[in-house]
């Protein structure tokens, strides 16, 4: 090829994936790898649509936002509402919010383990992309393994449903506290419920023990430093700082696994600034305190990540004790903390996966939880405040401003996935980097750079709209004149 | 033949939320049927398909983005959709997820007993509570794809 030639590669669609993300990897003169962004459209006018409503609205609100998290938009908009009308909720509410988001949890990891991130390792990722997808999990593991894997999801639907009260989107936390607590019949059922959560979850790590560990190949896989970026990380800390995914002091620790700092929720704005770029719609938060220097690694970038791993790289412990084992394993075979290997993402997925089991449990069992006093009534005038949770996939922040009757004149949402924006940019250029040599593409190179963000369990959309035709996979490369000189392709399951 | 006809979407996302509109003025057309419910819902994937155990057939009524003029109402059925996303993300799609419902043993419609109503949408990604005045236009064609489908349905049952 020609010098100066700039080759453009496009992978599009994104396989399982929700939204139209899209990749583009741009090579330079000798055909190697200069960059490689992926696009995602950004849902637009959200702030506008809530400005001039009512703030109480938001926990309702917000929850339709998104049809895979909606208990994550709940309880960080619950949050924000008892900041902005000055409450502290009973010790019941909290619990009962915590005992919800727990549940919500452990359904939420199991989908993403055998619907999403596990097929990869489970099912291999040489394998044909139509059997890398839970039919493929459930043709490796085991018949029984699909029945267990649905049962998990139902009850904590089921279990989700019964505590807020509503089929579809939760319509439960308010300012203060809960709109209605549980009985001793139904704290019997999810308790026993929570028990089965455990076993399950420690029959999943069990399996990625069995199937990922055992295979050096894939544990030399997930070391490979295609997949390695030492970056800083940002979790949730109880008093003692273990991981808590409800409520807490968000904690960053710095490449080499020291604190950097530990704020309140509040003063996020300290501590968080988003950098724009022009070819993306969606913002790329950065440290404020290290400042933006691009899509680089270290201790000078003020990239972080937010996701399972980087929560645990920034407690000093799981507060539950068998996931306390699980998460001294995982860094005793992946050589301390931190650990920086991306494809790590989905071990320490299933580790929270136990605790928000062990932690369902506790809640359940918790003398408190039955307790009448689950909602104090704000009195105050109403102004300003932030509400933070751990989402499945990253912190989320929800930060409004109210006027003096409650109506909204402000609404910022730093969301999961936006976290990691500047992360998963830089694993897919690393991924295509290893397997793009002068303008040559390794095979699997598709799969290979899937894998990098899949790990980010990145979630871009919210609409629920068919998408039709046949979507294969698509790598095109164009020359400066934008026409096509090779098109790779693998279709999908 | 038990019926479900099912509108899908986000309320908030402008033409998201045709599926739902398009079930909404069903309800009262449909309302003296006993074999046909007629329900609002969020997700696809694994819960949609969790949704459709225990029927004979089901009609889908979702946005849908091909390129088309926004308002077309197309019709496809399970085997003609995408093979990743059939309607929510962060799920596997709907024919994998009947797959691994009918391996559980879940009786669910046979996939030529699913009918797929999709509207072409203009805009999804904007947040309101408004469709665009083509897709608008376009529920009374829905409507009545749907009705006729369901009258197919009576017949042969």
């Amino acid at each position: 090829m020609s010098t100066k030639t700039m080759k453009r590669i496009s992978i599009d669609p994104i396989t399982r994936l929700e939204g139209h993300g899209k990749i583009d990897i741009f090579l330079d003169e000798a055909g190697d790898v200069a960059n490689a962004y992926l696009q995602i459209p950004e849902l637009r006018g959200f702030e506008r649509f809530c400005v001039g409503r009512p703030a109480e609205e938001m926990p309702n609100l917000t929850a339709r936002i998104c049809g895979v998290c909606p208990e994550a938009h709940h309880m960080a908009a619950a949050k924000a509402l008892d900041a902005v009308f000055h409450v502290d909720p009973p010790p019941t509410g909290k619990k009962l919010r915590e005992l919800f988001y727990s549940i919500f949890y452990a359904t939420d990891h199991t989908t993403h383990f055998y619907a999403l991130g596990g097929p990869d390792f489970v099912v291999g990722p040489d394998a044909p992309p139509a059997e890398r997808n839970i039919l493929g999990v459930v043709k490796k593991v085991g018949m029984d393994i699909a029945g267990k894997v649905l049962k998990m999801r139902k009850d904590g639907h089921n279990l989700i449903q019964m505590i807020g009260g509503r089929r579809v989107h939760p319509n439960w936390a308010l300012p203060g506290g809960v709109s209605r607590g549980i009985t001793e019949e139904q704290r019997k059922e999810i308790e026993a419920r929570g028990r089965e959560a455990v076993e399950f979850a420690k029959f999943s790590i069990e399996i990625f023990n069995k199937i990922v560990l055992g295979n050096p190949d894939y544990v030399n896989l997930i070391k490979n430093d295609a997949y390695v970026h030492k970056t800083y990380n940002i979790g949730t800390v109880d008093a003692n700082n273990k991981l808590n995914f409800y409520d807490g002091m968000v904690r960053v620790t710095d490449p080499d696994g020291k604190e950097f700092a530990k704020y309140h929720a509040r003063d996020y704005r300290e501590h968080i600034a988003e950098h724009v770029e022009p070819w993306s719609y969606l913002k790329f938060p950065y440290l404020k305190k290290v400042g933006w220097k691009g899509f680089v690694d270290g201790k000078d970038s003020g990239v972080y990540k937010a996701t399972p791993l980087s929560r645990l790289n920034a407690a000093d412990g799981m507060a539950t004790p068998l996931a306390q084992k699980e998460y001294e394993r995982m860094y005793d075979t992946l050589g301390g903390k931190p650990v920086h290997h991306t494809l790590a993402t989905h071990w320490a997925r299933l580790i929270e996966l136990l605790f928000a089991a062990e932690r369902w449990v506790e809640l359940a069992t918790d003398p408190e939880i039955t307790g009448k006093e689950y909602r104090v009534l704000p009195t105050q005038t109403p102004t300003e405040g932030v509400g933070c949770v751990e989402a499945p996939r990253g912190i989320l922040t929800h930060h409004y401003a109210t006027d003096e009757r409650g109506i909204l004149t402000m609404v910022n949402l730093i969301v999961g996935t936006t976290n990691n924006n500047a992360p998963i940019n830089m694993s897919v250029a690393k991924a295509a980097k290893g397997l793009i040599k002068k303008g040559k593409v390794t095979e699997g190179l598709l799969n290979m750079v899937e894998m990098a963000f899949r790990a980010y369990d990145p979630c871009f959309g919210c609409a629920t709209h068919f998408l039709p035709g046949q979507m294969p996979l698509e790598v095109t490369l164009r020359n400066p004149q934008g026409e096509v000189i090779e098109r790779l392709r693998q279709n999908l399951g | 033949m038990k019926t479900l006809v099912l509108g899908l979407g986000n309320p908030l996302l402008t033409d998201d939320s045709v599926g739902l509109r398009v079930v909404q003025q069903l309800k009262p057309l449909l309302a003296g049927r006993g074999d046909i419910e007629v329900e609002e819902d969020y997700w696809g994937g694994l819960r949609l398909m969790e949704r459709l155990v225990g029927f004979d057939r089901a009609i889908i009524v979702d946005a849908i983005c091909t390129g088309a003029a926004p308002g077309t109402v197309h019709t496809l059925s399970v085997d003609s959709i995408p093979t990743q996303h059939s309607a929510s993300g962060h799920d596997v799609n709907l024919p994998t997820a009947l797959d691994l419902g009918r391996q559980t043993g879940a009786y669910l419609p046979a996939n030529e007993n699913i009918l797929l109503v999709g509207i072409e949408a203009e805009d999804v990604i904007t947040f309101s509570e408004d469709c665009t005045p083509q897709v608008q236009a376009a529920i009374p064609r829905a409507v009545e794809t749907v009705l006729a489908a369901v009258d197919a349905v009576g017949k042969q049952a």
